[in-house]
Parts: C-alpha cells; structure tokens; sequence
C-alpha cells in the first residue's frame, strides 16, 4: 500500500487509480471503521478456544480432575438429582464432563414457567458425587465465548447482526488487504527494525500473510454460523411448511423436539445401558451429551449425542432410544451434503475437535490476527501522524481513532483481566453475583477509554498497558491469597488447567510489559521541516526519500505518539 | 508426537525458502548465491513443505491432518521469521 502512496502522492503527477489504491483505499477503511469492534471480537474469541479451562479457574471450588468419569456411571447419578429437582420438565439434558470439563453442566425446560421467567433452567453438577456444584456464580468462559459474537447489554438479535457486519467488513479487508499486498512472496520474510511506518507495515503483513488461511477460515466460517439469520430467505423458501422446517433443522443440529406426553408415567428405563451402548459404537470417553425429553412419560426420548472428538464437523450424530424401554429407535450418523459442509466450516470454526496442540495452534494464530487487525489500526495513525501540521494538536478525527485504539487495544486486557479479579474478589455470596463479575470488565474497559482521553496520547498508551500488565500479573497472586489452590501446589498436583492458564496469564503480562516499555523509550527524531515549515508533507518533494525519513520518524512514533511531550 | 513430527519438517521447509530468496542471503551470508543452489534450496523447501502435509494427511486424514497442517505452517513460518529477525538484531548490536 505505500508502494502505491509514493505513487499517488508524487507531487504534480496524479497517478491513474490503479487497483491496488482503490483496494488499498477500500482496506483501510474497511479495516478502520469496524476494527475497534473487530479487535474485541478477535481478542475475546481467541481466548474462547479455552473457555472450559478459564470456566475450571473461575470455579476454583471445583477440584481439579485427574482422570475422565465415566458417561455410564455419571448420568444415572445427576438423572435421579435431577428428576426430583425438575419433575415434569418436558425436557433436560446434561453436557458430560470430560478431559477439559470437571463438572457436568445441565439444562431443563422448567414446566411451568412463572409470568415474566424465561423457560430454561441451568446448573452445573459434580459428576462423582451427582450433586449440585456448590462454587460461586460465575458464568465463566463462557462470557467471552458469547461476547465475542453477540456483545452484551443489547439484544442478542441486534448483536449479532452487528457481529455478521464487522464479519462481512473483515472478508472484505481480508479480500482487499491481499489484492493490495503487492509482494506476498517476495516480502514473505520480511521484517525491517526500526523503520518506523515500514515496520508496522512489514508486521502487519506478516501477521495476516502468515495467518492467512486461519484468518479467511475463521471470518468465513464465521459469516456460515450465523447464516441462518443473516440470510434466512434460501431456507424459508425451500422449507415451507412445520414438517419441512423440521426435518430441515434435524440435519444440522442434534436437537430433537419433545413430543407431546401421554399423560401416562412410566419411569425410565435404566439410562446407564442406554449410554454404554452408544459407547460400545463410538468410544468409552466419545458421549458428548445426553438428552431426555418427557422423562417419566410413556413417550420418553433419549438421545445420547457424540462429543465433538477427533471429528471436524458438528452435523448431528446421536443415538435415539425409547425412554421406557431403553430400546435403540434411531442411530443418526449422517446427514446430506449440504448439511454436512454447514456442519464441517461450523466445526472448523469452534476448533473444538482439535487436541491440546491444535488448540494451541489456534490459539496462536488466532492472536496473531488480533494482532493483525491492532497493528492495522495503530497503523492508520503512524501513517498519518507524520502529515499532521500539528503533531501536538491534532484534527478530531486523528484525535478520536487515536484515544479509540488505546482503549481498544490496552483497555479491553485490563477488562478483561478485571472479570477475573471480580471472580476471586466479589462477596460468594453476592446478589447478582455473575452479573457483577460481568459489569466490571465494562466498567474498567469504560475506564480505560475515559483514561485514554483525558491523558495524553503517548502517557496514555504506557500507563495503560502497565496497568493491563499488572493487572494480568497480579491474578496468581490474587488467586494465591484467595483460594487454596497457588500455583506451585496447581503445579505439583500435575493441574495443567490451573497451571497452563496462570502461566499464560503471566506470560500476557511479559508481552505487555515489553510494549509498554518500548513505547516509552521511543524517543521519535524531530524532523527538521516540522519546526521550519507548517506543512511538512507538502515539501518533501523526493517521494523515496520522504518514505524513508518520515518512515523513521513515524515508526519511533509507532505506539509513541505526542512528540511534543515526550519529555515532560 | 505427531504434532512433532509435523513441525519438524515444515520449520526447516521454510527456513530453506527464506534461504532462496536474495534479499535473506544477502542477510544471512553476506552474499547472494548463484542461481543453481538457490534453485535447489526453493526445490527443497517446497518439497520438504509437501512433505510436511504428507506426514500431516496420513497420520490424520484429510480433515484433521489439513486444519493442523495449516497451524504447523502458520507456526514454522513465524518462527523462522522472529529467528531472523533476532540475528539481524543481533548482529546490529554487535557492530
């Protein structure tokens, strides 16, 4: 893209816009107008590849598992917990523990919902003793899971409309940032130090050229999971009627509609037989999840669903048994073409096939494209800042992408790291508890923004990344003086839940520390002209000479902005 | 160990495609070399990069072994990338 700026802005010859500018042009505000929100997106989704264990940490009372229950003798056990809890429930169903869950999280349909109550139940279980987990209320990973693609304190509807928005953006940029990169294999390699706006740029390809087939996976498959709603017309036309609609949604998701009750009670037949059977087909450790609709009832359903292992697609795969009798009625294996690459680009997206390493890999490269798009949008300032006539005093819409990317980038880790220190620091006992844990990573993200606003530019970013390092550093020690598990005892117990999250919440910590320190030794060359001439751009007549000097000059100013206070 | 065996033959398959490309010799060894050998270490790399899916695709399968492949290459890729640039470092802190 700067390749094509030297052209355009060689003084007294107007380049014919060429494709590459209008994508470049098309990129950078593409890019610009969603990539706050795309940044929260792509942050909060990179840590969902370990929201079961952020779950485990944020429910320290829970004990660590050592080895994987077995489905068979767990469901009978929360069943009958269950049954006396939520008796007449049209329908429960328990999501199994297993290697990367400790307790066993279940949903019901309450009976009669009370005027105003929504028609769900839920809680976790403890799936050796069968009883209700009794840990704080939390609502875990699971938070930055639902943030990342439908926000918070709007409707989910909206939400995800605006989601499928800054996702179809993101295609875009993604579309236009390659056409634009006028040397993918030649610059492959390529990272030059220390030249200001050259090494943004030069990172910001690598992070998106490496990550390449991750990035247009993850924003494509993306747009695919919330299609349904986004662009409902193909289905609503091909599916007409209750019965079409039905079938239709019996191809992608295991979901299995409770019929209507006799009124007759039988209870159930033994649901241990029932799981063993399927993991006789599948795999002793393979049960993802066990549903029953109408228990108690002569019509009474089981389905016993498989978990997501080792298998990249979430089209259906269950077994259905007669309740009363435990008799196998239906083993759904697979589904249509059509159904099954829906199931294959979901699957690909959750990545929750994958093992430890894969997730890792994920995870990673997920980063990398949080980093891709923050690079992107410091990018926008870095480039124009050297053009500003007055660097100190910049026009409002420099002023507002400026103070917008420190509270989105530096301000959303110490959110995000205050939802942890509200899980170990609010009363257990709390009203509302969960709900709290939830305002607060607002309430500190909201702080960063008005901290970014009120401070100068430079001062701004440093403090605030010190503050999102102390903030990430300090949570084993809150967590040491809070609950019984420090991380040297997580570590001997061979707790690598525990340990591999403190330890990466540690290792954040470094990385912000190393930013914070390096944007406050940035020390930005005064360019002469500036002092001398009001416009700097304007007399800059060697186009390659000018890339390379402001280039420094910009590049030192890359996350260090205010030239003017850089020494107070 | 699978996952292992993955990486260890696409980290060297781009470590051999930097190696051909003029500007990381010139980097890297002070010189760029003849067309002959730069040839041969693209023709390497990009075998040792099909390898790699090879090994990635059969210990697998198609599904799994290309979603993994791709988080290998992203890796190897960034790792040789961060090698270079910390000898460049290197080596500017030296003179």
């Amino acid at each position: 893209m700067t390749a094509n700026d030297k052209k355009h802005s060689k003084p007294g010859k107007p380049a014919a816009r060429g494709i590459r500018q209008t994508m470049s042009d098309l990129h950078i505000w593409a890019g610009l107008l969603v990539g706050w929100i795309l940044y929260a997106m792509f942050l909060t989704g990179t840590v969902s590849y370990f929201k079961e264990e952020i779950s485990q940490w944020m429910r320290p009372e829970v004990a660590h598992q050592a080895a994987v229950p077995d489905a068979a003798e767990v469901v009978p056990r929360i069943a009958e917990e269950l049954q006396q809890m939520v008796p007449g429930s049209s329908q429960w169903s328990l999501g199994m523990a297993d290697a990367r869950n400790n307790v066993v999280s279940a949903f019901w349909r309450i009976a009669k919902p009370a005027k105003g109550e929504r028609g769900f139940g839920s809680a976790v279980f403890d799936p050796q003793t069968g009883q209700k987990v009794s840990s704080r209320e939390t609502v875990g990973g699971e938070f930055f899971y639902r943030f990342h693609f439908q926000f918070h304190y709007m409707p989910v509807l909206w939400a995800r409309w605006l989601a499928s928005f800054c996702a179809m953006f993101m295609l875009v940029a993604i579309v236009s940032g390659v056409i634009t990169h006028k040397k993918i294999f030649v610059d492959f390699f390529t990272f030059r130090w220390g030249k200001g706006q050259r090494s943004w740029l030069d990172a910001h390809n690598a992070l998106s050229v490496f990550g390449l087939p991750f990035h247009a996976m993850i924003t494509y498959t993306g747009l695919v999971t919330l299609m349904a709603m986004t662009m409902p017309w193909a289905s609503s036309a091909a599916f007409k009627t209750q019965a079409e609609r039905q079938a239709m949604q019996s191809e992608i998701s295991a979901f299995v509609p409770a019929g209507k009750p006799s009124g007759q009670a039988v209870p159930l037949a033994p649901l241990g037989d029932m799981v063993r059977q399927a993991q006789q087909r599948w795999g002793a450790d393979r049960i993802g999840r066990v549903t029953v609709n109408n228990a108690g009832d002569a019509s009474a359903r089981v389905i016993v669903t498989y978990g997501d292992f080792e298998r990249v697609s979430i089209s259906p795969k269950y077994m259905l048994f007669e309740g009363s009798t435990g008799k196998l009625l239906e083993v759904k294996d697979q589904v249509g073409a059509a159904a099954e690459t829906r199931g294959v680009l979901y699957a690909l997206h959750l990545g929750r096939f994958g093992d430890t390493t894969v997730r890792w890999l994920y995870f990673l490269t997920s980063l990398a494209g949080t980093a891709m798009v923050g690079t992107g949008l410091v990018m926008w300032t870095v480039k124009r800042r050297t053009k500003l006539p007055h660097p100190d005093k910049p026009y409002f819409g420099f002023w507002l992408v400026e103070r917008l990317n420190i509270a989105a980038i530096a301000g959303l880790s110490i959110g995000m790291a205050a939802m942890l220190w509200a899980n170990r620091l609010l009363p257990l006992g709390m009203e509302k508890r969960s709900d709290w844990e939830i305002h607060w990573f607002f309430i500190l993200w909201g702080a960063s923004l008005v901290w970014a606003m009120l401070r100068p530019a430079k001062r701004a970013w440093v403090e605030l990344l010190w503050a999102g390092c102390a903030a990430l550093a300090l949570l084993p020690v809150v967590n040491v003086l809070t609950t019984d598990r420090p991380l040297w005892r997580s570590a001997i117990d061979g707790d690598w839940v525990f340990t591999g999250l403190e330890l990466t919440l540690l290792a954040l910590a470094a990385l912000h520390a190393w930013l914070a320190v390096r944007t406050w030794r940035h020390q930005p060359k005064r360019k002469p002209q500036r002092q001398a001439a009001p416009r700097p751009a304007a007399n800059s007549p060697a186009p390659a000479a000018r890339d390379v000097d402001s280039g420094a000059t910009a590049a030192s100013a890359a996350m260090a902005p205010d030239l003017q206070e850089a020494r107070p | 160990m699978n996952h292992l065996a993955i990486q260890l033959v696409s980290l060297p398959a781009f470590a051999l495609l930097a190696l051909a490309m003029d500007r990381h010799q010139l980097d890297l060894l002070g010189r760029e070399l003849p067309p002959g050998p730069t040839r041969g270490l693209r023709m390497a790399g990009w075998l040792a990069l099909l390898a790699s899916l090879a090994i990635a695709v059969g210990l697998k399968g198609w599904s799994l072994g290309l979603v993994t492949w791709c988080g290998h290459i992203s890796l190897s890729a960034a790792i040789v990338l961060l090698t270079m640039v910390a000898w460049e470092r290197r080596k500017s802190v030296k003179k």
